[in-house]
């Protein structure tokens, strides 16, 4: 039943996690019913067969080590959809699921996002080698602090990409949407975040029109010419405005970009050189030619003025209007 | 008085479409330059204005290039080498002293020759300079996503808004010392009133005798 992979389609479609996925792999898998028939048709069988269980909304136990209800449904609508909608459940959960209840050794299936995908054709094999890479140096692949119990550290790929629910972005796709379901998988952990009046972005301004027009990790992960999976401790977040809205431009660019891309998948040529939602504001801002131009304009609003002085005296003068 | 008919009816209307397409893009370009500011639009009203008058402009400058090219308007802006440098020279120092002192104007429009050298020298600069870096930065923009990911070394978005940013202000500064210059022709408004009728008209006493010529 689990299908593991994190489909990161291209370093300008940002993949667009889902929300609200409450359970860890390999707490997940221990009632997980497989047919042993491998076949396309087969496996169209054996994953109905497994839906006979995993389809009911309720499906769940406690785990015993956690005393936590573990949910193992699996949303028949939600999986069709996702990138992995084609794929049967035997295609990644290949142990013997036949007995039920399921066996407790099955548990351990060891599937993530890399090893199933790092050996896709190029340049996406060489991306995910590249975020396996990231997410190791992240604050999330760390270990919890040791006066931390309650911390879920360190996290797995599908703390934060349900697979059987992951759809990547696409360009067409809404940029409100995209974003509100990247940063709900972030909120998902850090309630603390949510609260209006939490501290650590009180310093943000238009903090809400932020966070509904950029996803957290634009902040929290390195500015690169990709999505960085590499995220990083709150207090190493970028601060600085004018790494989006003017000069360093590598975010901007990841930006803008994606939204332009977006925005003309969706909308097509012309409606998109009327109608896009790519514009940052203040990103043409850049104080130096401001200053020249504002500069250079008021100067020559003195030397007009001047100018204007100078021949309205010779007309007072001349009595004519030839000046 | 000498009258001359000087602007035809396809360039009058195309200067006043791209005028007013120069207020449009200046006012709502300020607003997504300086969002939130006093007196400006809301930003979300101001891109789409700005990317619709933009296409606008694109098309008037197609516009003014096809229609310089398929008639004959483009005489106007004939340079001849010859003679340039005393005629800008001539030209400058009569804005800076000449006018001051009542000297006739130096250069008198005909038939064939309506501009003085530095007009067309600022107007050939501004449609054949400005106007295409202005108008392809601006496309740009919106299809970034075509461009590389930098240009020497540097995020193209950036380096695209830069040149746009750039080019806009010059521009602001051309229209700005357009309104005042066009105040130096025989009257204060003679000038303007031309570009309204498309005629030239002229008293000065060194201008040819009074004729009435349609070109």
């Amino acid at each position: 039943m689990f299908i593991i992979a994190m489909l990161y389609r291209s370093s300008r479609v940002r993949p667009q996690p889902e929300p609200g996925w409450p359970w860890r792999p390999s707490l997940g898998l221990l009632l997980v019913l497989l047919l042993p028939v491998q076949t396309p048709a087969g496996a169209d069988q054996a994953s109905d067969n497994c839906q006979r269980c995993h389809g009911m909304a309720t499906l769940g136990y406690r785990d015993p080590l956690t005393r936590k209800i573990i949910d193992l449904h699996i949303d028949a609508a939600a999986f069709a959809a996702s990138d992995h909608g084609e794929m049967a459940c035997v295609d990644c959960h290949d142990r013997d699921y036949r007995s039920y209840p399921h066996s407790l050794t099955l548990a351990d299936e060891h599937l993530d996002c890399v090893g199933c995908h790092r050996d896709d054709p190029e340049p996406r094999g060489s991306e995910f080698k590249r975020i396996d890479e990231e997410f190791l140096r992240s604050v999330h692949a760390q270990p919890a602090p040791a006066d931390d119990r309650a911390s879920k550290l360190p996290l797995d790929c599908h703390d934060c990409h349900n697979p059987h629910s992951f759809r990547a972005a696409r360009p067409g796709d809404d940029i409100a949407a995209i974003v509100s379901n990247n940063n709900a998988v972030c909120l998902s952990c850090h309630l603390d975040i949510a609260d209006p009046l939490s501290e650590p972005h009180a310093w943000l301004p238009n903090r809400d029109r932020h966070w509904q027009a950029v996803r957290c990790i634009d902040c929290h992960a390195p500015a690169t010419d990709h999505r960085s999976h590499d995220v990083l401790a709150a207090e190493d977040g970028n601060r600085d405005c004018v790494n989006c809205h003017s000069r360093d431009a590598t975010l901007l660019n990841q930006l803008y970009s994606y939204r332009s891309q977006t925005d003309l998948a969706e909308q097509g040529f012309v409606a998109k050189a009327v109608y896009n939602e790519a514009y940052i504001v203040g990103m043409s801002r850049s104080p130096t030619i401001d200053a020249i131009g504002l500069g250079v304009i008021a100067l020559m609003l003195l030397g007009i003025a001047a100018h204007a002085y100078g021949r309205y005296r010779v007309y007072r003068k001349g009595g004519d209007d030839h000046a | 008085m000498h009258k001359l008919y000087l602007y035809s009816v396809w360039v009058r209307v195309w200067h006043w479409t791209n005028a007013l397409l120069f207020l449009i893009l200046i006012f709502t370009g300020l607003s997504m330059h300086f969002a939130g500011g006093a007196l400006l639009l809301p930003f979300q009203t101001a891109v789409p204005v700005h990317n619709a008058a933009g296409i606008a402009l694109t098309i008037s400058w197609i516009a003014f290039i096809v229609g310089n090219l398929v008639s004959d308007n483009k005489r106007f802006y004939r340079i001849p080498l010859h003679g340039l440098i005393g005629a800008v020279v001539s030209q400058a120092r009569w804005y800076m002293i000449g006018i001051f002192r009542r000297e006739p104007h130096p250069f008198h429009p005909s038939a064939d020759d309506k501009m003085n050298m530095l007009q067309k020298l600022t107007y050939l600069g501004v449609m054949l300079g400005l106007m295409p870096v202005l108008v392809i930065s601006g496309w740009a923009f919106l299809f970034s996503v075509y461009l590389p990911e930098t240009l020497f070394g540097l995020g193209s978005v950036w380096l695209v808004a830069m040149i746009h940013l750039a080019v806009a202000w010059m521009l602001v500064l051309f229209l700005i010392t357009h309104l005042y210059m066009i105040t130096t022709g025989d009257t204060p408004t003679s000038n303007i009133r031309s570009m309204l009728t498309g005629w030239h008209r002229e008293t000065d006493a060194s201008a040819p005798t009074a004729s009435e010529t349609q070109s």
